[in-house]
């Protein structure tokens, strides 16, 4: 690929989203339904074709030749020193990323176009779309460390704004608030780990010339030893950054809330972008991670451990958005484990398969929404698999998926994932790992299927559902092509295919290049092929008891699931209906206390010091303005006497002081 | 000059000076204000002659000329401001012209 190519994709690929956006904001209203429409979709289908040629162009390159940084802008140069180029990659990784979002995207911005149809804010709707694209994209291709964190800091507006889209609604305020503030906590964290990559990675191989461009920290941490406390600490940081971003333990909280933003921005940037922009981190930096081994451990437990929380919490939460939400924590959590082992391509596989269930999961969910007149309680639904059919089996063919059923999408991304697991790693930790890996696959069947037999089967709970009505056809259009692609697209990406002088290679072999290029640490080997078909056996075996179980427990009801919930240990079911207590203990140790510390400096602080200091000067000056004020009499006499008074009193001085 | 007149010259210098600021001070009548003024002015002059005299040199004779240059323009100044104050105020009483202080 040739730079002038690759700086036309980037351009373009970047100005469609950003041009729509910056169009709807401009000239979009209520009124022009249709054109906000047309510019909020066809600028994000545009961005996906550019994105598309671009794959196909790169396909033809030998994979040695795949990556390629541009630089587009020199920002600033500090006097030979310091120097900040806007510089792009377009790689194997970046461009999955950009297909991911651009297409999925643009099948949710179809989608959007039906879910906003009577909403008064369309024009803002897209117009924070289209940015929260732009943002994303930006974020990906960034191959500098100050623009990734631009782009980084960007997607997390764009989601504070969309989650706060119902600006009219307390909760939904208050929601998008806890989401900004815990994603600054990670870029906090990942503007530090930039100040210790300059200050450190660029010192060693002598250069003055800091620079923060990735492919420059890449090549100059090679010369860190295995280990290094630098690197280690750098890694840290960066990991919080994903942590916040990918809503994992202990930042993890704001997800859930995030639901109260429309629909497909929970399917957008809520499952399939913007919250795998962690792992896409960790994968980005992995010569990093690779150097710092108590991190990736660090990350990979961190990741099961949430895990397997949400998959706990998802079990018992009666919000249909909020049980998906957990879901995604959940399988996130799973993507971030595989980064933490040095599995990059297994996680990067599993956040695009997920990003096609998951976004047709949310988009389901909305079908559901919509047809109930804006009820997300579960427990008022049942029996909507009669009304609404096609939504019923799009909806079924995502649980699978999720699930882990063989032949659907993500049966391959993830028994690939936890196979990697098995025999790769520090022995009786990583076995561990694998062991509560494979109880998430239960857990994930567990819940994928009690909310779809919940939500479709069974007998209506209420009324409503029986008056239910299917989405139009611009709803259904979106979602049928999502469970297309939940379906097949395991096979797409598993088998290498060849036609003409494009070769298309399976999707681990296609992202090796970036992988391997530059340095591995002992964790990223391959695993073995019997590893691999153990994992594969074992995690299938597990994803069907799950699947198996949910069906008796809430189909058939034999045992009911009350009766077996009463059966397990109280606290149990209390700490997985209360999510973990983490929002009483955040609320707790943090919120009460600020706002004490808050309320304090409300009482004492602001009327006593600051009023007290502010008003003291204006009465000072208001004061002397009274003392002086007889003095200024309009009388010549006056003024003239006073020059006497002043030179009488100027020369005595002169006399006695200088004379003398 | 004996240093008893030279100091004679000063004491009266700064006396006429005396009156003449306490003149400009207390009287309400600019011309008598102006009478002031002249009186401070040739007390200045009378002061520049003594110390010429004394330091036997002439730039204090040349000083007080072009006091009395000054001093000339000055009142011709001074009385047609008097005269267009008197036009526009009907009144020659300083201490009732004070728009100074609006």
């Amino acid at each position: 690929m040739s730079q002038g190519f690759v700086t036309t994709v980037v351009l373009l690929v970047l100005g469609f989203p950003l041009i729509g956006s910056l169009i709807n904001a401009a000239f979009g209203s209520a009124k022009r339904r249709g054109l906000v429409n047309i510019v909020g979709t066809v600028s994000i289908g545009a961005a996906f074709v550019v994105s598309a040629v671009a794959l196909i162009v790169m396909l033809t390159a030998a994979s040695s030749h795949r990556a390629v940084t541009v630089t587009l802008w020199n920002w600033y140069v500090v006097g030979g020193s310091l120097s900040v180029a806007f510089q792009a990659t377009l790689d194997q990784l970046s461009i999955i990323m950009l297909l991911v979002v651009t297409g999925v995207g643009f099948l949710i911005h179809v989608y959007s176009v039906g879910y906003m149809e009577h909403d008064e804010g369309v024009a803002r709707f897209f117009a924070y779309m289209n940015f929260f694209v732009f943002s994303m994209l930006f974020l990906v291709l960034a191959a500098d460390l100050v623009f990734l964190i631009i782009g980084w800091a960007l997607v997390a507006v764009s989601s504070y704004f969309l989650i706060g889209f119902w600006y009219e609604r307390p909760s939904a305020v208050a929601a998008a608030r806890k989401a900004f503030i815990t994603q600054v906590i990670g870029d906090v964290a990942l503007v530090i780990a930039a100040f210790l990559i300059v200050t450190n990675v660029m010192s060693p191989i002598g250069t003055h010339i800091y620079s923060l461009s990735m492919p420059t920290i890449f090549h100059n941490v090679a010369s860190f030893q295995y280990g290094s406390s630098t690197v280690t600490w750098i890694c840290l940081l960066l990991a919080i950054g994903a942590f916040a971003k990918s809503a994992q333990f202990p930042l993890h909280t704001w997800l859930p809330d995030a639901m109260e933003g429309p629909t497909p921005v929970s399917a957008l940037i809520h499952a399939a972008t913007m919250v795998t922009a962690g792992v896409y981190l960790i994968a980005r930096f992995h010569p990093l991670f690779d150097r710092a081994p108590i991190i990736q451990g660090l990350v990979a437990c961190v990741g099961i451990g949430t895990s397997f929380m949400a998959g706990i919490i998802a079990l018992s939460q009666v919000d249909i958005k909020r049980v998906i939400a957990y879901s995604t924590m959940s399988q996130i959590g799973l993507m971030i484990y595989a980064v933490g082992m040095g599995a990059y391509a297994a996680g990067m596989y599993h956040l695009v398969t997920h990003a096609f269930f998951k976004a047709l999961l949310f988009l389901g969910a909305g079908n559901v929404i919509h047809a109930m007149h804006d009820e997300q309680d579960i427990r008022v639904m049942g029996g909507l698999g009669k009304r609404l059919k096609i939504t019923e089996k799009s909806f079924l063919i995502g649980s699978l998926a999720l699930s882990g059923i063989p032949l659907f999408a993500g049966w391959f991304s993830k028994e690939n994932l936890l196979g990697y697991g098995v025999l790769n790693g520090p022995g009786h930790v990583a076995l561990l790992l694998y062991i509560i890996g494979v109880c998430i696959n239960v857990l994930t069947g567990l819940y994928a299927f009690r909310l779809w037999a919940i939500v479709f089967k069974g007998e209506p709970q209420t009324a409503r559902p029986a008056a239910a009505h299917e989405a139009p056809r611009i709803m259904l259009v979106p979602v049928v092509i999502l469970a297309a692609l939940s379906a097949i697209a395991g096979f797409f990406l598993w088998w290498p295919v060849a036609f003409g002088s494009v070769r298309v290679q399976d999707f681990t072999q296609f992202l090796s290049p970036v992988f391997t290029s530059i340095t591995s640490g002992p964790l990223a080997h391959e695993p073995g092929v019997a590893s691999g078909w153990i994992g594969m056996l074992v995690g299938t075996a597990m994803s069907l008891i799950g699947v198996g179980g949910a069906l008796r427990l809430w189909l058939r009801r034999e045992p009911d699931a009350e009766t077996v919930a009463s059966r397990i240990p109280r606290f149990i079911t209390q700490l997985s209906m209360h999510k973990f207590y983490f929002d009483e203990l955040y609320d707790a140790a943090i919120v009460r206390p600020l706002r004490a510390v808050a309320k304090w400096c409300r009482k004492l602080i602001e009327p006593e010091i600051m009023d007290g200091w502010v008003e003291g000067v204006g009465i000072g000056v208001d004061d002397l303005g009274n003392t002086l004020q007889p003095f200024q009499s309009g009388l010549i006499r006056d003024y003239i006497a006073y020059m006497v008074f002043f030179a009488l009193l100027f020369v005595i001085i002169i006399v006695g002081v200088v004379v003398r | 000059m004996s240093t008893g007149d030279f100091q004679f010259l000063l004491f009266l210098g700064t006396l006429l000076f005396m009156i003449g600021a306490t003149g400009v001070l207390i009287r309400r009548n600019p011309l008598v204000i102006f009478m002031s003024i002249e009186l401070m002015l040739n007390s200045v002059n009378l002061v520049l002659v003594a110390y010429g005299r004394a330091l036997n040199s002439l730039a204090g004779q040349v000083f007080a000329f072009m006091v009395i240059v000054v001093a000339a323009a000055e009142v011709v100044v001074g009385l047609a401001m008097v005269t267009r104050v008197f036009r526009a105020e009907h009144t020659l009483d300083v201490d009732r012209l004070d728009e100074m202080k609006d």
